[in-house]
């Protein structure tokens, strides 16, 4: 792999781009295309619009390119989640394309597996080994015995779609370790994953554990101190005091597990004292009587004692928060995979926002990420599947939506052989080595593939462990499907050609699908025409949708007051889980606490890193902080720890050596570390040996409605180590 | 002590010099990484100490130090106590060295040594560090011509001696007048940090401070001097001579404890004498050490007229002056977000090294140049 | 007249997030071990679960009579009146003056860099080069919470003080850089005191101010002094002729009692009678 000074990187970049022997087409000569746009100059300097991957917000980004290289990203102004601005990681993303640890060739595994041991090979040779290993197992043991999984991209419906072609019902995605617990709740609630949030005239939010400040989603973050600034109140709660916390008028710090209990009382509050929207609930609502009826119990001196926060603050805040509707907004959170209990919690914070007819103001029917008005390349039927998927979704897991799956479940099953053997695993665009709890479990079920092949940019986690990994083209390198958004459809576009072998998942996918006989189900030339293909029914050329950044799209009138759900109305008693005899109205649930000596161990983003895909990044490794675990200051002395000091963490699955932050920040039951760090991979020059991995304690535990992971329900001690 | 041992042909390198040329080429060494890698590498110094060690022993002390120069040459020469002769050409030789050792140390010091010249050609006039530099500049080139006679008369060119000796007065006054500007403005230059070092020091007199301490320092410097070369190259010692000097010394730091006093009451900030802490211990340490000591000490006649009573009362006198410099331009000033800052061994070997070679060039001159010529021509009193 | 831009900080809305700083790295091609933006102040202030969070990005004031300036030894530093406070890396001397002249401790140098590759002073240029194209600053231009904003001084102080009126519970009563060191370009305003955002405390009077009288003075004294000196020497000199015209004159203050000697050169007689040997 190339050796750079870690100095120069910058003044790196676009390393000529190799043309290639195989497959169909030569990738564009990026500044061509870009001069014949107008967006850059004879000499190749200019600004093209493109956008940032860095996370799954996707801003918009305006690329200032310097012949042929990136030289700098601003935000795009055009673009609704960027608004002109970016946030650190997407102003960090030069450092992530232009990584010297960038793996830039197709590699093939020569040593032992987790060695990290590579030889170059050519896309031909790679791709070759990849498909043959692929065909050979579905030959073998049927195409179940392929796992296939993905986090969230714009490829990610071509992933889809080899999964499908190839014939596999399992498909592993980050989502039951991030938000499953908030999507099915939705569904359950108002029929759709996640309606729309408005900040516009909003006086009163609650955020419970939605750290937008660090985990940030950019547009987002920036309405929320908009409308802070505007005089909103806002409650922040989480058991850290964490940067959102400080810009909150109240911060709760909640007994870690029990904002069910919270929201249950706000909810007896609002009840009991007539401040419910009657007619709203009236019109728009179902089975508010059996809400009534089974309220009265979760009275804020019972919440008091399970919360820990005064029976009088919940009361004013629950009152504070109906005078201010429907001008409030009591946010859902997104990772809430936090407990077993989080299901219920997300339905009741769904229910406290309908009790008081928020719906219309600051929640609104939201847009899907598909757009009617764009096409796609023509496909044959899939093959029908029959096998069961290891995830037990649906046979154990009803209610998980197949595309939201259950991911540890699918890992643990893997490792039981339950109800099958898997024997080999494709991953593209996902860290599960360190994503998925309990990282000992997750290598152990590397260990036991045939073969694992990973689509990656760099060296991470579990690129270090598979058998072939294939380099994709950055996010600054590559053309990836439109991106609808309202009334707009969104390109991200190649500002630089890709660097060394780098290539587009969109090509990826196509010749591997070619190669397992599937290429019927790859109907486009190259990734222009693909584009080509979606924007046909609208009457755009893709020029100009180069130039502009984004397409317009005909708007469909979405109509405000229509709730996909079995009733047609937002479903506070939910006739789904009646059915299936779960508890149908919110009920509190008693989540597992840590025994004496023992800490709630708390996870969370942190505004310089990206899960465990950033750590590398030399400019945000810059301003970033040292990877240690925070303990409350008070708790630390009376352990005898100061801070900085070496400790050794240990849960009932794991343990861990990292340094001490002594902190008032934190409520004195919980630690809380920033996860992503404690590589494995040595291919991570910069990241390898920084802090530890928050995975290697973390206990699988599902929540057997959503399927959500429940993150914070690991407990931990810690001592001098 | 009027015993006098033939300099010449002793030509045995006393043994100190095994000590100082191995420090010098330690230090050469360094200085070579230096200028190759950078000042980070061998140095303590950083973003918030961007002046260190370096500046206020190199700098603030050696500007110091040699402060007996132009006192001696304005002694002998404008006020014409000729009397005082015999110390002159040590006084001068001193500081030209000290002030070339200042040179050099610079000359590592900064960032563009190649561009010292700068300074001659880009001037901003707001710059006290420009007056300062032009001064040193120029004083080093008036206290060359003050000692190029000697260096003449070691060569035995009485011609250009004797030419140099007419036209002497104006760059004599010139010197004391350069010497004046820079002894004070070495004050001045902390005047910008008016917001960081601590009011028991800050003033807008500091340059007033600085030149009446120099004066202590100069006064101090010169019978440090004359003791040692007694000492060590078993010269007389003039000690009627630096009983005399001796004499003036509580008046000059009288001068500055009363200034100070002054200044403080004057902005009534007294209080600061006992409640800033550290501060305040330093502050005394530098007082008692450096005023109220040899204030003491220099009033009593037996002291000064007793050779090791003169060396005793100007090596304190010395010692809680430079306390003072390094209090102004370091110990004293505050930072923000302080990292902390202690010179490492191998920054200090740099200033090390020049003055050894400072110590050695004056063993070397002190051989072979006249340069306790004008001894033989003075008058003395018994002691 | 031209535009003298600021920037206008409010802690408020700050988040803490750094892109600021990643965004000044990029566009001004910063080396890692550098910056020329920092993360500053107290960050978690209190005690759980009591509890408040204030921090700034900390870059240079561009003040309005900058004190690295008025100190730099070689003019390297200049005041634009468009608000950029510059530096002219081909002039610097790299004395450093300028670090301990600063007082808020902004200019950095490359400590690392020998004489070849050449050691200069780093500080934020105000992108320069982005205000010559009608971008605002990268820091600036980033900002996901428009803590940071960017324009015309007068504007953001009247825009600031608005801000305090508006919200007098939320703000401290101060814009600070209006008028600190003399004024700078870069305003701040906050919920906590400055100090707790790492901010010195400052008076009005630019630190220079002293330092530049005094520099005044000084070519006057100098004059002044030389000819007192002069007219001493002179002085004395006619003194000592009057008095004994065929010997030197007895210093004024000197003991009187030693009969002076004639300045014979050479003639090694010492007064103990040792011969001097030669
Ligand atoms: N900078 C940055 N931004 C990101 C991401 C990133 O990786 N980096 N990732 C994006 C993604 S994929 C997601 S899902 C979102 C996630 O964004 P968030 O939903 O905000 O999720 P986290 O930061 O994981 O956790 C939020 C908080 O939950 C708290 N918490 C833990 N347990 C409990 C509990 O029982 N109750 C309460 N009330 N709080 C608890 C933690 O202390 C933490 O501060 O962020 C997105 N934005
Ligand atoms: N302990 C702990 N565990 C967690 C969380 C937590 O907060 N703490 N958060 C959970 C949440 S919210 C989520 S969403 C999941 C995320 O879990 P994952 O999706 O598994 O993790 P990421 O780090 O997002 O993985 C992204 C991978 O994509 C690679 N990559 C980046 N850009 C590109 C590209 O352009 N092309 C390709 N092919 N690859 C690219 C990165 O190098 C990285 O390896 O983790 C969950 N797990
Ligand atoms: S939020 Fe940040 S990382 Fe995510 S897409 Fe936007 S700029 Fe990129
Ligand atoms: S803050 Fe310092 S560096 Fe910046 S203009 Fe003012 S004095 Fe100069
Ligand atoms: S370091 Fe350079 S810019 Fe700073 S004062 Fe010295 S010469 Fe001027
Ligand atoms: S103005 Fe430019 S140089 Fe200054 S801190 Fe901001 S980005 Fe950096
Ligand atoms: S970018 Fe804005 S919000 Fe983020 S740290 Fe900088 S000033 Fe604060
Ligand atoms: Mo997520």
């Amino acid at each position: 792999m190339t050796t750079l000074s870690r100095r120069d990187f910058l003044k790196m970049g676009g390393a000529a781009a190799a043309a290639l022997a195989v497959g169909q087409f030569v990738p564009p000569s990026v500044a061509q295309a870009a001069l014949a746009t107008g967006q850059v100059n004879a000499q190749g300097d200019g600004e093209i619009a493109t956008m940032c991957e860095m996370c799954v917000w996707r801003c918009g980004v305006l690329a200032k390119v310097r012949g042929g290289k990136v030289v700098k990203l601003d935000g795009n102004p055009d673009h609704p989640h960027s608004n002109g601005k970016l946030c650190p990681r997407g102003q960090a993303g030069l450092a992530t394309t232009y990584d010297p640890d960038r793996v830039l060739s197709p590699l093939v595994r020569v040593g032992k597996r987790g060695e990290g041991k590579f030889r170059e090979a050519s896309w031909e040779e790679a791709l070759d080994i990849v498909a043959w290993n692929m065909l050979e197992i579905k030959k073998k043991y049927g195409p179940e015995a392929m796992v296939f999984s993905s986090t969230h991209n714009l490829s990610q419906v071509q992933f889809e779609n080899l999964l499908q072609a190839y014939g596999s019902p399992n498909y592993g995605t980050q989502r039951s370790l991030c938000f499953n617990a908030m999507i099915v709740a939705n569904l359950m609630t108002y029929g759709m994953e996640e309606p729309g949030r408005s900040y516009e005239g909003v006086k009163y939010i609650i955020l419970t554990g939605r750290n937008l400040a660090e985990a940030i989603s950019n547009s987002e973050t920036g309405t929320l101190i908009d409308a802070i600034d505007r005089g909103a109140k806002l409650v922040y709660i989480d058991p850290r005091f964490t940067k959102t916390a400080g810009k909150a008028a109240e911060w709760l710090p909640i007994r870690p597990g029990t904002d069910l209990a919270l929201h249950l009382a706000f909810i007896n509050v609002i009840i009991s004292e007539k401040r419910y929207n009657a007619e709203f609930v009236a019109q728009y609502t179902t089975g508010f009587d059996e809400l009534a009826a089974s309220i009265g119990q979760y009275t804020p001196e019972w919440a008091a004692e399970k919360t820990g926060i005064p029976a009088e603050t919940i009361r004013r805040i629950a009152q504070e928060f109906s005078d201010a509707a429907p001008n409030a907004l009591a946010h859902n959170g997104w990772r809430t995979s936090n407990f077993v209990n989080s299901f219920q919690t997300e339905r009741a914070i769904t229910i406290l926002n309908a009790l008081v007819g928020n719906w219309g103001v600051t929640h609104l029917p939201a847009g899907g990420e598909e757009s009617g008005a764009l096409g796609k390349p023509p496909q044959p039927g899939y093959p029908r599947i029959s096998a069961l998927r290891l995830d037990g979704v649906p046979w154990k897991y009803p209610f998980v939506p197949l595309k939201l799956g259950v991911f540890q479940e699918l890992r643990d099953n893997i490792l039981k052989d339950d109800p099958y053997q898997a024997h080999g695993w494709f991953i593209s665009r996902q860290n599960p080595a360190q994503s998925i709890p309990d990282r000992r479990k997750t290598l152990q079920a590397f260990a036991k593939m045939d073969f694992i092949a990973t689509v990656d940019v760099i060296m991470n986690d579990t690129s270090w462990f598979s058998d072939v990994v294939l380099p994709e083209a950055s996010y600054l390198e590559r053309y990836d499907p439109l991106m609808p958004m309202g009334a707009k459809a969104f390109i991200r576009q190649p500002v630089i050609e890709p660097q060394g072998q780098a290539k587009s998942a969109l090509w990826i996918f196509k010749q591997l699908g070619e190669r397992l006989g599937l290429g019927d189900y790859f109907q486009y030339a190259d990734e222009e025409d693909y584009l080509n293909q979606q924007l046909a029914p609208t009457g755009v050329s893709l020029e100009e949708v180069r130039a502009k950044g984004y397409a317009e799209l005909p708007e469909g009138e979405a109509e405000v007051y229509k709730w996909n759900t079995p009733s047609g109305k937002i479903e506070i008693k939910s006739s789904t889980l009646e059915k299936a005899g779960f508890a149908a109205i919110p009920t509190w649930e008693e989540p597992p606490a840590p025994k004496s000596g023992e800490f709630y161990l708390l996870t969370g983003k942190d505004a310089r890193q990206t899960q465990f895909a950033t750590h590398n990044n030399l400019l945000l490794k810059k301003y970033d902080d040292e990877p240690r675990i925070w303990m409350n200051a008070k708790t630390a002395s009376e352990n005898g720890l100061v801070d900085d000091d070496l400790v050794e963490v240990t849960s009932e699955v794991g343990k861990i050596k990292v340094h001490l932050e002594v902190t008032q920040a934190i409520r004195p039951d919980c630690v809380y570390m920033t996860p992503g760090f404690g590589h494995l991979s040595m291919g991570l020059t910069t990241a390898y040996g920084l802090g530890a991995s928050d995975s290697d304690l973390h206990i699988s535990y599902t929540d057997p409605i959503s399927g959500g992971q429940a993150l914070s329900q690991t407990f931990v001690t810690v001592r001098k180590a | 002590m009027k015993l006098r041992i033939n300099l010449h042909p002793a030509l045995r390198l006393p043994p100190i010099t095994w000590v100082l040329i191995p420090l010098m080429a330690i230090g050469f060494t360094v200085a070579m990484v230096r200028f190759a890698l950078g000042i980070g590498p061998i140095s303590n110094l950083n973003n918030t100490y961007g002046w260190g060690f370096w500046i206020s022993f190199d700098l603030f002390t050696g500007v110091a130090i040699s402060s007996g120069g132009f006192i001696m040459a304005g002694l002998v020469y404008i006020l014409q106590i000729k009397e005082f002769k015999p110390l002159l050409r040590p006084s001068v030789l001193t500081a030209f060295l000290g002030y070339l050792m200042v040179a050099i140390a610079l000359l590592v010091d900064l960032g563009h040594p190649e561009r010292i010249w700068y300074m001659m050609v880009y001037w901003n006039h707001t710059s006290v560090l420009l007056e300062i530099g032009i001064c040193v500049m120029s004083y080093l080139t008036v206290l060359a011509i003050e000692f190029a006679p000697v260096v003449f008369e070691g060569l035995k060119w009485e011609k250009p001696a004797h030419l140099i000796h007419k036209f002497i007065m104006p760059f004599v006054i010139l010197g004391v007048v350069l010497s004046t500007l820079h002894q004070s403005s070495l004050g001045s230059l902390l005047l910008i940090e008016s917001t960081k070092l601590h009011p028991l020091w800050w003033t807008p007199i500091l340059p007033v401070m600085f030149f009446t301490s120099a004066l202590s320092i100069g006064l101090s410097m010169i019978i440090l001097e004359s003791s040692l070369s007694a000492r060590y190259f078993q010269r007389g010692l003039e000690t009627h001579l630096l009983e005399k000097l001796a004499r003036a010394i509580p008046y000059t730091a009288g001068t500055y404890l009363l200034l100070k006093l002054a200044d403080l009451a004057f902005t009534g900030e007294l209080g600061l004498l006992f409640t800033s802490g550290k501060m305040s211990l330093l502050f005394w340490a530098e007082i008692l050490i450096g005023c109220i000591t040899p204030i003491i000490m220099f009033s009593i006649k037996k002291v000064r007229q007793s050779p090791n009573g003169l060396l005793a009362g100007a090596v304190i006198t010395l010692l809680g002056m430079i306390l003072n410099r390094f209090n102004v331009s370091w110990f004293g000033i505050a930072r923000l977000n302080d990292p902390g800052y202690a010179p490492s061994l191998v920054e200090m070997s740099i200033s090390v090294a020049i003055f050894s070679a400072g110590i050695l060039a004056f063993g070397l001159a002190a051989k072979y140049l006249p340069l306790f010529e004008a001894e033989e021509h003075a008058p003395a009193t018994g002691d | 007249m031209t535009k003298q831009h600021a920037y206008l900080f409010d802690a408020t809305r700050c988040i803490d997030c750094r892109a600021c700083m990643i965004a000044c790295s990029v566009e001004n091609n910063v080396e890692m071990g550098e910056s020329y933006i920092w993360l500053s102040g107290a960050g978690v202030m209190g005690e759980y679960p009591d509890l408040k969070r204030a921090s700034m990005p900390y870059h240079c004031m561009h003040c309005l009579e900058p004190d690295c300036e008025s100190a730099c030894p070689v003019g390297a530093w200049h005041k634009r009146e468009d608000g950029p406070v510059v530096y002219d890396a081909s002039k610097c001397i790299g004395c450093r003056y300028c670090m301990n002249a600063c007082p808020f401790q902004v200019p950095h140098f490359d400590w690392n860099k020998g004489i070849i590759e050449g050691a200069f002073i780093r500080k934020c240029t105000m992108c320069t080069q982005r205000l010559e194209v009608g971008q605002v600053p990268a820091c600036v231009h980033t900002c996901p919470t428009n803590a940071l904003v960017f324009g015309e001084r007068a504007d953001l102080i009247a825009e600031a003080h608005a801000r305090i009126a508006a919200h007098p519970d939320r703000y401290i009563n101060h814009v600070y850089g209006e008028f600190e060191n003399g004024g700078t370009s870069y305003l701040i305003l906050s919920h906590v005191p400055f100090t707790e955002l790492g901010l010195p405390e400052m008076p009005e009077t630019p630190v220079n101010a002293v330092s530049e009288a005094v520099m005044e003075g000084t070519i006057p004294f100098a004059l002044a002094w030389g000819t007192v000196l002069s007219g001493v020497a002179i002085g004395i000199n006619q003194m000592n002729k009057k008095k004994t015209p065929s010997s030197p004159a007895l210093p004024p203050r000197g003991e009187g009692s030693n009969p002076p000697l004639p300045p014979v050169e050479g003639s090694g007689v010492r007064e103990n009678g040792t011969e001097a040997t030669k």
